[in-house]
């Protein structure tokens, strides 16, 4: 099995998106967007429907041409190269196989247009569907197969041809939740066995902090932030990151030194870092603690008083909602069976670590 | 419950009565064919195979029934060629006025074929192009060309263009790319254009009984000539003999649809084998 993906491994190569645009007559679909995909690395374009994902990615795949900018891979600008000449491998969303030929002719395809020598042929595509364990379907049609199975298909035949990145435009979209969590598996173990750069794109942010090295997160055809998924979740640089990203309470209001106040209440909150601006106070809800009334609060500790409206029971913990006087909601996970049980109904006390919370400012800097 | 069944079998009835009020009168010619009667005549009063006989015993008709072939085939190879272009270009395309283009290359459907054959006419016989083979291709293409295009751009605009993108993506220039998925996925409305394209000519007689004469003559101008002239029964033989063709081609036509749509039934997607199997082989 690794012997057989050792053998379809190539080296990765690096993608730099440098000022790309994407206007239509009436939308900006991509506005000035610039990306170092370093070799080998898995990146995650992330991003609401009609963010510009799909159109970032197809620019690199050399479907659609873009307004203004260039692309460059492995160094070299591929701006007006024909996608044929590219060595991109690309999945589709819904697969794309050529119905009319069977699992082993669609897998074969990219290494015919290569002129590949027939016994190489055979042997490269037995490897890559015995990468995907679909040998034993290599005579069937694409409509004889299951939408995992189709999708292994594809996977395969990008594979093949051994490209110098792989582009996925939300692959696992059409799937349901099982099958697209083992794909998920799937896919990060072909990434890590093959060492080729992988393109990834999904609306899904669960699907992105999974499978990434880094994400970028797209909006409105701007590049919102991009990071590693520990960096985007713990520090993430505008209210839009911060919402997209896990669940999150947030604030609105103003920072001013160490203190935040916010704007509907005028609470007076502290915070870790010293600022001055228009923004939003970012709680993640494990961070946000819950106690008794009355009870002790350790010092360091921003503390508001609030009301249980509903707790629900996940398994490794609890999801408690919290209603605050001005009737906003907090949303706190502690732990199972923490000294204090939430009772809905009753008053209680949420209170957090001033470091743990985050300000992002309205109106942020320009994103690395 | 019953009242559902009587119902059914009024309708049932009402089906047959219409298929034979359709199909009946075409059947008419069978037996005239073998009749002895130097007139067309039903039902006939004696027997025999002298018209059969005639037709094969006669230059003309057998001149006329190649000629009509030849011009049919040749007209089938233009029609099918130049449709799919024009379908290309109607569907794909991207240039002004592009309803208009679409409206005159189907038009010939719409304009009677009396004015279409008095207007070819007139103009043939200035270029000398009556009587001839590239006359009757000429035009024959021109009315079989829509059937082709209506085919075949049903066909592309249902075809899913990512999987050229797929096909370019994986190394296939747009030529190759056409040429592997585009053409052979579309093939089978190409292949119903171009039986449309090939009756269209072979069965048509109003342009052609202007443009026919000694030299040329198609087999429906042939048998239009046949009846109008002098009543001559060999029409009833001819008929029945194209009537034995049509039904067996078009008889074999159904059954490989049906062995096919049973072979893909059988390796349907339902019957697809669930993704966990993969893991228990
Ligand atoms: N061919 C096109 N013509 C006009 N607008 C387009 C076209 N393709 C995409 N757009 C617009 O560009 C924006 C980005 O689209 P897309 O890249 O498909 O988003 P995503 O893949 O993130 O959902 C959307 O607002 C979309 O409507
Ligand atoms: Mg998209």
């Amino acid at each position: 099995m690794n012997e057989t993906i050792a053998a379809l491994a190539g080296t990765g190569a690096s993608i730099d998106v440098q000022g790309i645009s994407k206007r239509y007559r009436d939308t900006t679909a991509l506005d000035d967007v610039s990306l170092q995909v370093k070799a080998g690395e898995f990146i995650t374009l992330l991003g609401a429907s009609g963010s510009g994902k799909s159109t970032l990615l197809n620019i690199i795949a050399g479907f659609i041409e873009p307004t203004s900018g260039r692309i460059e891979v492995a160094g070299k600008d591929i701006t007006t190269v024909p996608p044929y000449k590219r060595d991109l491998g690309m999945v589709f969303q819904h697969y794309a196989l050529f119905p009319h030929m069977d699992v082993w002719e669609n897998v074969a395809f990219p290494l015919r247009r290569r002129k590949v020598a027939r016994a190489e042929v055979e042997r490269q595509v037995r490897q890559a569907l015995d990468v995907v364990e679909l040998g034993r379907l290599a005579k069937r049609r694409p409509s004889e197969l299951s939408g995992g199975q189709q999708q292994r298909v594809a996977l395969a035949r990008a594979i093949v041809f051994r490209p110098r990145a792989l582009l996925m435009d939300e692959p696992l979209g059409a799937l349901d939740k099982r099958l697209r969590e083992q794909l998920q598996l799937e896919i990060k173990r072909l990434h890590s066995e093959l060492g080729t750069t992988f393109v990834f794109v999904t609306h899904d942010q669960e699907e992105a902090l999974a499978m990434s090295d880094r994400i970028a997160v797209l909006r409105d055809g701007a590049l919102v932030q991009v990071g590693t998924p520990e960096e985007l979740y713990e520090r993430p640089s505008s209210r839009y990151t911060a919402e997209f990203l896990g669940e999150s309470n947030i604030f609105t209001g103003h920072h001013r030194g160490a203190r935040f106040i916010d704007a509907t209440t005028k609470a007076d909150l502290a915070v870790g870092e010293t600022g001055d601006c228009a923004g939003a106070l970012v709680l993640r809800p494990e961070h946000a603690h819950l106690a008794a009334p009355g009870s002790d609060i350790p010092i360091g500790h921003n503390v508001l008083n609030g009301v249980v409206r509903d707790v629900i029971y996940l398994g490794s913990g609890l999801r408690v909602e919290v209603t605050l006087p001005d009737g906003r909601a907090i949303v706190s996970r502690p732990a199972a069976r923490g000294r204090y049980t939430p009772e809905p109904g009753t008053g209680v006390l949420v209170h957090w670590h001033a470091e743990r919370a985050l300000v992002v400012p309205d109106h942020p800097s320009v994103a690395p | 419950m019953t009242s559902r069944r009587i119902v059914r079998g009024l309708l049932g009835a009402l089906v047959g009565l219409t298929a034979l009020y359709l199909v009946a009168p075409v059947f008419i010619v069978v037996p005239m064919s073998f009749s002895d009667s130097q007139f067309l005549k039903f039902p006939p009063t004696s027997w025999s195979t002298r018209w059969f006989e005639s037709y094969f015993g006669d230059d003309e008709w057998i001149a006329s029934t190649l000629a009509s072939i030849q011009i049919g085939v040749l007209v089938t190879i233009a029609s099918v060629v130049l449709g799919t272009l024009a379908a290309l270009g109607m569907v794909r395309g991207n240039y002004p006025l592009r309803g208009a283009v679409a409206g005159l290359v189907l038009a010939p459907v719409l304009v009677p074929y009396v004015i279409i054959g008095l207007a070819v006419y007139a103009m043939f016989l200035q270029f000398g192009l009556t009587e001839t083979t590239l006359g009757f291709v000429l035009i024959h293409t021109a009315l079989a060309v829509p059937y082709v295009v209506i085919n075949v751009s049903a066909a592309l605009f249902s075809f899913d263009r990512r999987l050229e993108l797929a096909a370019m993506n994986l190394g296939a220039g747009p030529v190759s790319a056409f040429l592997r998925i585009t053409l052979p996925i579309i093939a089978p409305s190409m292949i119903t254009g171009a039986l449309f394209a090939f009756i269209t000519s072979f069965d048509e007689v109003v342009t052609a009984v202007f443009l026919s004469g000694p030299d040329l003559t198609t087999l429906p101008a042939k048998m239009w000539s046949g009846v109008r002239v002098q009543i001559d029964p060999t029409v009833a033989a001819v008929s029945s003999m194209l009537l034995l063709v049509t039904l067996a081609l078009f008889s074999g036509a159904g059954i490989t649809r049906f062995v096919r749509s049973r072979s893909g039934a059988r390796r349907n997607p339902g019957t697809a084998e669930p993704d966990t199997v993969r893991q228990t082989q």
